[in-house]
């Protein structure tokens, strides 16, 4: 008995023998050196038993010289079961077709994702990639090595610091590392500096251009702080200047203010939303509220990070009501020039610095105070004035 | 056999502490439990049952009995034997 791998390789036959002489069949058998196996004897001079499929064809001459007869019981083994196969030619041919359809969608590049572009648009990208033969529905094995095609797509696109090509199975991911470029100068025809108020100037720092005035120079609105001209040459003049200047504010201040606030009465809703329509379940009734302010709750069904176009919505009336609210004459005024004073800072720049204030006037009539204050500001005075060419007379 | 050559056989296989079965074309019998027998210098089948199988031997005949015999392999000097072996008899041998 041989190693029943190999047996069932080869194939083997079950075959039943029948005649008188069986045992000189054995006998023989094994002199010619056929290997049998599992010889089983049975009723009526009958002899089962298993041959090898090569031997197969060597017993005629042995059957007809000691007399026997032979019918085959069962077949055993891969030339069998492949001659059984090649019946059904059509089912082979459709599995290695799924076979092939199988390997021939998995080498194909389905999906390209770009990652990592804030700047260059998508499509430039897609363009670059699909001229170095990245592009859906490509052959995975006709495109070129990653590293190639990442060196290639960097510098194809301009503006890119690295550009990394991975794969994983059919999907191409192409990551796009933008390079940070230098913030781009505008190009600027000659300037100079004028002062955009009328003030006295604190402080002077010329960067390019010529200084025209110096600390403590009075100046009047539209003077040449800083010139552009150096030497025969223009340039932009860059510097900073600071200088105080006065501001007057007249101001009207009601000594009742409006104001809206919430009394705590509320009344809640409950709704239903499908998309952008809502159907309302709870909070039926009518509102008995003047005034009121609506408030919405959005709960909508999440599912992961993804939020479903359904959900319950509650939306709160909130009564309002209008308080008056008295202020004293001092109040009034103290919010008057707090009220100024955000106003320079938000005309002025924050850097600016009030130095000082003073009122100037102050009248309480009507139910309002008039007043008018005095603001003394060091702020930036700088302002760009073109250089007009000079035109010969 | 010759007289002699027996007598001369007999010696060597005492004197030099030789095997029987090269010696003298002996059979040399395995047996696993009474499952299996392996045997070995047979000289050919003689009779094959579920009962009863006759081998035969240079000298006389080995008869093994049992049930549901069967001859797992044969090889020309070797069958192995499979089945409920119930018992083995030597018939026709010498001495």
């Amino acid at each position: 008995m041989k190693s029943s791998v190999i047996s069932r390789l080869r194939g083997s036959v079950t075959i039943v023998v029948r005649g008188e002489r069986l045992e000189e069949l054995i006998n023989e058998l094994a002199k010619e050196g056929i290997e049998i196996w599992n010889v089983r004897s049975l009723p009526e001079r009958k002899m089962e038993m298993n041959v090898q499929l090569g031997d197969f064809f060597s017993l005629r001459p042995l059957l007809k010289r000691t007399g026997c007869r032979m019918s085959v019981k069962r077949r055993i083994g891969a030339p069998f079961f492949l001659a059984r196969l090649w019946r059904r030619k059509i089912f082979i041919l459709g599995f290695a077709m799924f076979i092939a359809a199988i390997f021939a969608l998995s080498s194909l590049v389905w999906d390209i994702e770009v990652q990592g572009n804030d700047k260059i648009p998508t499509e430039d990208v897609l363009l670059a990639a699909r001229e170095e033969g990245i592009y859906p529905f490509q052959w995975i094995f006709r495109m070129q090595k990653p590293d190639k095609l990442s060196a290639e797509l960097t510098r194809r696109l301009t503006g890119t610091s690295w550009v990394g090509v991975t794969r994983s199975g059919t999907r191409i991911t192409i990551q796009v590392v933008e390079a940070t470029r230098p913030k781009e100068h505008t190009l600027r025809s000659p300037s100079h500096l004028v002062s955009n108020a009328d003030a006295i100037v604190t402080y002077i720092y010329a960067e390019r251009g010529q200084p025209e005035v110096k600390k403590h120079a009075r100046v009047k609105k539209g003077q040449v702080l800083i010139a552009g001209i150096q030497g025969n040459e223009r340039v932009v003049a860059k510097g900073e200047i600071r200088g105080i200047v006065w501001h007057e504010y007249k101001m009207e201040l009601p000594l009742v203010r409006k104001q809206n606030v919430y009394t705590g009465e509320k009344k809640v809703k409950g709704y239903l939303f499908f998309g952008n329509t809502a159907i309302q379940i709870t909070g039926y009734g009518p509102t008995s509220f003047a005034q009121f302010h609506t408030v919405s709750e959005l709960d909508p069904l999440t599912w992961r990070s993804l939020k479903l176009p359904i959900g319950w919505m509650n939306e709160k009336l909130l009564e309002t009501t209008v308080i008056q609210l008295k202020l004293s004459p001092e109040q009034a005024k103290v919010d008057g020039i707090e009220r100024a004073e955000r106003d320079i800072y938000a005309k002025y720049g924050m850097e600016s610095k009030i130095i000082s204030q003073k009122i100037l006037h102050e009248k309480s009539d009507n139910g309002k105070v008039y007043m008018k204050v005095l603001f003394e500001v060091e702020q930036n005075i700088a302002e760009e004035l073109p250089i007009v060419h000079e035109q010969g007379e | 056999m010759s007289r002699l050559s027996r007598k001369i056989r007999n010696w060597a296989v005492e004197a030099l502490d030789l095997p029987g079965d090269l010696v003298f074309d002996l059979p040399r019998l395995t047996m696993i439990g009474n499952k299996q027998l392996l045997v070995e210098n047979h000289q050919g089948v003689l009779h094959f049952s579920p009962e009863e199988l006759q081998l035969e031997l240079k000298q006389g005949i080995l008869k093994v009995e049992g049930t549901e015999l069967a001859i797992r392999t044969i090889m020309p000097e070797e069958v192995i034997i499979e089945g409920r072996i119930s018992g083995i008899k030597y018939e026709g041998v010498e001495e």
